[in-house]
């Protein structure tokens, strides 16, 4: 477990540190992380919240009153609210048993942003499930009601802060309907982690610009000289190179391609920011993979260990933040 | 603020309509102006709602608060009892409603609520009130569980019917904590009414106040006797005794103006089986019961007065139920100590002069105490006395004298009044007793009502060697009131009940009213015997014959028992429930539809639309072409435009039914070599 692990202190050697941990560690044994996990009896905890313990109050005043006044309606009023509190606790742990939570997916972020994170309630039963609380630690929360559909997906989002794999820790799902009394609870371990990338720190300039064609490494401008071909349309593809006449005659979508482009590659090396510490120079990267990402320049990575062909696109952006947001964090993590 | 603790816009409708059903029962007892709080309460939250209005401000709600105990002081002139506690209750409970902004402010209001259900109940535990909290205590559930909906902003039913459900599923186990907990006595002492008026007989009675006290239909008391019920002219339910007239008025002896040399009454010499019955008290907020003399209490916790009285130790709040044994024919207080002469035959010194001259007349002409009683009694006979409930006002001195000689029109206690009167000035020992004489009978449950136009006033005489013998001056005037009641005694006057025109009791000639009302009555008591009076001497029969002896283990048992017999149904119903949606006629035959196509080796893909389906399907099997377009087009005509008609969906339907490829096997040799 990383530092990313919120409100989880291993070094908290007191007595309720010690409880916490060993509670976390029962936890973690009897709901193991999973993608999907149905509700059962031996994932949901059911107790009475603080509200209940407040009725209780109230039904002890109740039944004093009822004692005292020696008035039998008052006693079977005491007794079917008593009662009701009894039935409750079924209707409650209903709410929550039987529903299915899914991991759907974490947005990566940069450190400080948020993360959104997807995860999905399912319903097996035809049951109506009402006020359903999902939080993480130290996420937004949501309350949601599975009435007409089947499925509902949940966003929370959350804040991350350290270049690697967040992990959010147990998912909250709780609900105290339908009366309040009782708290019905569960922590789920989705195993949903958020990439979360360096935070990226802007340089004037690259010093020592290392690319293919040493001569053309100055040479900023938008590749497009010579015309070799077409390829399909890719999102984020620069407007001006559409194969506009094409569209117009009712073909695909297509970009023109310019061998300007491909020569120009850029090679952002870890060997470009000499003298300088690990996360300084993954954020100097970082920074400068989304400023050629943003001209639509093609670039390459190399890392110690880690060498990405100069390329362009979402998909090679997001390869090659992923290589500088895990970079040093160790092989398993991937 | 937090998702958790908004309140959403359905609920604010439930508490709403909670708040006015649990004011309603109350309005009677209440100062107006609490129910003008309650209108402003609710349209003050509702424009704050509507976001024209905002919440009261800390200096708003303290000047509300103070000014609503002052308000309750103003209107009570107290804030200790019953009465003004509730009605401050009541005043906070509108006041927190106006503030209600999260969720837990909801919680407050609603237990709150449900504590007012219970005061309700100190007042009257009537069996419609009852069904009236059992409302709006479905109502105050229901307000709860709409605090759970979040986002259902439309006024929903299934709210309601969800509280109602667990309200029922919560019964059984209801019951029998009922009749399983353990009754002890008060804790403390706690506040009585002080603020309801007292009803029944009252502890002094002058002329006028029996014949007013018969205006009225409500019910005294309810009586069932353990074996025959006796004749009517023998019911003489006895409550009161008058040992005292000052200024025309008789009263009882209180408890200091008995020597505590005469407190300890003599043991009453029993013989013979005794007469037992049970009775049910409505409340009367007074100390004295009713029974037939001689009579002693099978019931723990009831009092016997010196004068032979039953008294309940505490003024009687709400219904109260006690037993009785009584000897009709015991001879009582054989021996009579001289305080108690000097008592029974003290009159005022002056006044009466004429009354007191021909008592001392017609005792000297008797020669004996008895023949000295019927020598009276001959005289309101056969003299021009009447029996009316009309009998005019006497007023000013020597009432008495003015009955006797000039009106000759009065009611039971002018005549009871005026005997022992004579009794006494001619030195016979004689007392006013007052009470009820005879009842209805209901035939349903065997039941005696005793109303409290029965209410009746009778003397009782001290003679040698027989004790204290009951004497009715009305029997002589009136025979026909001891003997039928007094409906029949007034029926050529036309004062029976003319004061409650609405009373079901003026309608007995109508069968069908009749039985109704005797039904209800027989309800009534059937829920003051078993839910109302339960008490701890009940629960001790109850589980002793169902029993057997009580132990822990046999309670243990009971409630574990029964809080399986509760908690096993509702989870069945809860968690069995159907696993896929119900499916409509029209997917339910489609798919009928699919299963055969399947046993062909057709498979419906996932994705795929019963219109590809059959584009699949037809090229698999050519024969089929004609069917599998009817049925998919009928398909897609009926899901995309939605079922208009039953006859379309029958085509449908029976389109399916006679859909049989299996059977056709000839048609699709080709795909059998497959």
């Amino acid at each position: 477990m990383d530092s990313n692990q919120p409100s989880f202190d291993m070094r908290d050697h007191s007595f309720l540190g010690r409880m916490r941990r060993r509670f976390r560690g029962w936890v973690n044994r009897r709901i193991p992380p999973a993608r999907e996990v149905t509700l059962d009896q031996r994932r949901i905890f059911i107790f009475p919240s603080r509200t209940g313990l407040f009725f209780g109050c109230s039904l002890t005043v109740m039944l004093i009153a009822a004692i005292n006044f020696e008035n039998n309606l008052s006693y079977a009023l005491t007794f079917l609210l008593a009662t009701l509190f009894i039935v409750a606790t079924l209707h409650t742990y209903a709410n929550l048993s039987g529903l299915t939570l899914r991991a759907v997916r974490a947005q990566p972020a940069f450190p400080g942003q948020q993360s959104e994170f997807l995860v999905m309630i399912e319903r097996k039963k035809r049951r109506d499930h009402y006020a359903l609380y999902l939080k993480w630690p130290t996420s937004s929360d949501a309350l949601v009601n599975l009435v007409e559909d089947d499925n509902i997906k949940v966003q929370l989002h959350m804040p991350v802060d350290k270049r690697g794999w967040f992990r959010p820790g147990r998912l909250l799902l709780e609900s105290t309907y339908p009366l309040g009394l009782l708290r019905c609870w569960t922590w789920v371990d989705l195993d949903l982690h958020a990439l979360v990338y360096p935070r990226p720190m802007s340089s004037a300039e690259l010093p020592g610009l290392a690319t293919d064609t040493p001569d053309g490494a100055a040479a900023m401008v938008d590749g497009n000289d010579d015309f070799y071909g077409f390829r399909d349309y890719r999102k984020g593809d620069s407007l001006r190179q559409v194969h506009w006449k094409g569209l117009a005659k009712g073909q695909e979508i297509q970009t023109k391609q310019y061998t300007a482009y491909a020569d120009r590659s850029v090679w952002l090396d870890w060997e470009l920011f000499p003298g300088m510490g690990v996360e300084q120079r993954l954020s100097h990267l970082c920074y400068w993979v989304l400023e050629f990402d943003d001209r639509r320049e093609e670039y390459g990575l190399r890392l110690p260990g880690v060498t990405i062909e100069p390329a362009v696109g979402d998909k090679h952006r997001e390869q090659v933040l992923k290589e500088l947001a895990l970079f040093g964090k160790g092989e398993a993590q991937r | 603020m937090n998702v958790l603790q908004q309140v959403p816009r359905n609920a604010l409708v439930w508490i709403i309509i909670s708040l006015f059903a649990l004011v309603a029962p109350h309005v009677a007892r209440l100062p107006i102006w609490v129910l003008a709080v309650y209108v402003i309460a609710v349209i003050w939250r509702l424009q704050v709602h509507r976001g024209r209005w905002s919440f009261p401000g800390r200096w708003v709600k303290v000047a509300m608060t103070v000014s609503g105990f002052v308000g309750i002081y103003a209107s009570y002139g107290t804030l200790v009892g019953l009465e003004p506690t509730v009605a401050l209750l009541l005043t906070a409970f509108a006041l927190k409603f106006i503030e209600l902004s999260q969720r837990k402010d909801a919680y407050v209001l609603l237990f709150l609520g449900y504590f007012i259900c219970i005061t309700e109940f100190l007042f009257s535990q009537d069996l419609l009130i009852t069904l009236y909290s059992v409302l709006t205590v479905v109502l105050v559930t229901s307000a709860l569980v709409a605090l759970h909906q979040p986002g259902l902003n439309r006024f929903n039913r299934g709210t309601a019917r969800l509280a109602g459900i667990m309200l029922l599923q919560a019964v059984p186990l209801m019951v029998v904590l009922f009749f399983v907990f353990p009754r002890f006595g008060p804790l403390w002492t706690v506040p009585l009414k002080n603020h309801t008026a007292k009803t029944g007989m009252s502890d002094f009675m002058k002329p006028g106040d029996v014949a007013s006290l018969s205006q009225s239909a409500d019910v005294a008391f309810r009586v069932k006797f353990e074996g025959a019920i006796p004749e009517k002219s023998a019911l003489y339910w006895r409550g009161l005794v008058f040992s005292r007239l000052e200024q025309n008025v008789w009263s009882g002896l209180g408890y200091y103006d008995v020597p505590l040399s005469e407190q300890r009454v003599d043991e009453v010499v029993t013989s013979g089986k005794p007469l037992s019955y049970s009775i049910i008290m409505e409340s009367t907020q007074q100390t004295w019961l009713y029974g037939l003399n001689y009579a002693r209490a099978r019931s723990a916790g009831v009092l016997h007065s010196s004068d032979y009285r039953l008294m309940s130790p505490a003024p009687l709040e709400t219904e109260y139920m006690y037993k009785v044994n009584s000897w009709l024919n015991a001879p009582i207080e054989m021996e009579l100590s001289d305080w108690r002469r000097k008592t029974e035959t003290t009159l005022p010194p002056q006044g009466n002069d004429r009354t007191r001259q021909m008592a001392l007349d017609l005792r000297a002409a008797a020669g004996s105490d008895e023949a000295y009683i019927q020598a009276v009694l001959n005289k309101f006979n056969q003299e021009d006395y009447v029996y009316t409930l009309r009998p005019g006002k006497l007023s000013g001195q020597n009432t008495i004298d003015k009955f006797l000689f000039e009106t000759q029109r009065g009611f039971c206690e002018h005549y009871a009044s005026a005997f022992v009167f004579m009794m006494r000035a001619a030195d016979v020992p004689a007392r006013v007793v007052a009470g009820y004489q005879g009842g209805e009978i209901n035939p349903l449950n065997k039941t005696v009502i005793v109303h409290q136009f029965d209410a009746h006033a009778w003397a009782e005489v001290w003679l040698e060697n027989k004790g204290w013998v009951r004497v009715d001056p009305t029997a002589a005037v009136s025979p026909l009131r001891i003997e039928m009641g007094l409906e029949e005694a007034m029926a050529s006057e036309g004062s029976f009940l003319s004061a409650a025109p609405l009373s079901p009791l003026r309608y007995r000639s109508i069968p069908l009213l009749n039985q109704l009302r005797l039904r209800y009555d027989a309800l009534t008591y059937r829920w003051q015997s078993w839910v109302v009076g339960f008490d701890s001497e009940q629960q001790f029969d109850l589980l002793h014959s169902m029993f057997g002896e009580i132990s822990t283990r046999v309670f243990a048992t009971l409630l574990l028992g029964s809080w399986a017999l509760v908690l096993v149904p509702v989870a069945i119903s809860l968690f069995f429930k159907r696993a896929t949606h119900p499916v409509s006629p029209l997917d339910k035959y489609y798919r009928i539809f699919c299963d055969r196509m399947a046993g062909l080796g057709l498979v419906r893909s996932p994705g795929e639309t019963p219109g590809q389906f059959a584009h699949r399907a037809i090229e698999a099997l050519p024969g089929f072409k004609e069917e599998l377009l009817q049925i998919t087009g009928l398909y897609d005509d009926l899901a995309y435009a939605g079922v208009k008609d039953k006859a379309e969906l029958t085509q449908f339907t029976r389109a399916v039914n006679k859909f049989r490829p299996d059977r056709r096997r000839g048609l699709v040799e080709e795909d059998i070599t497959i």
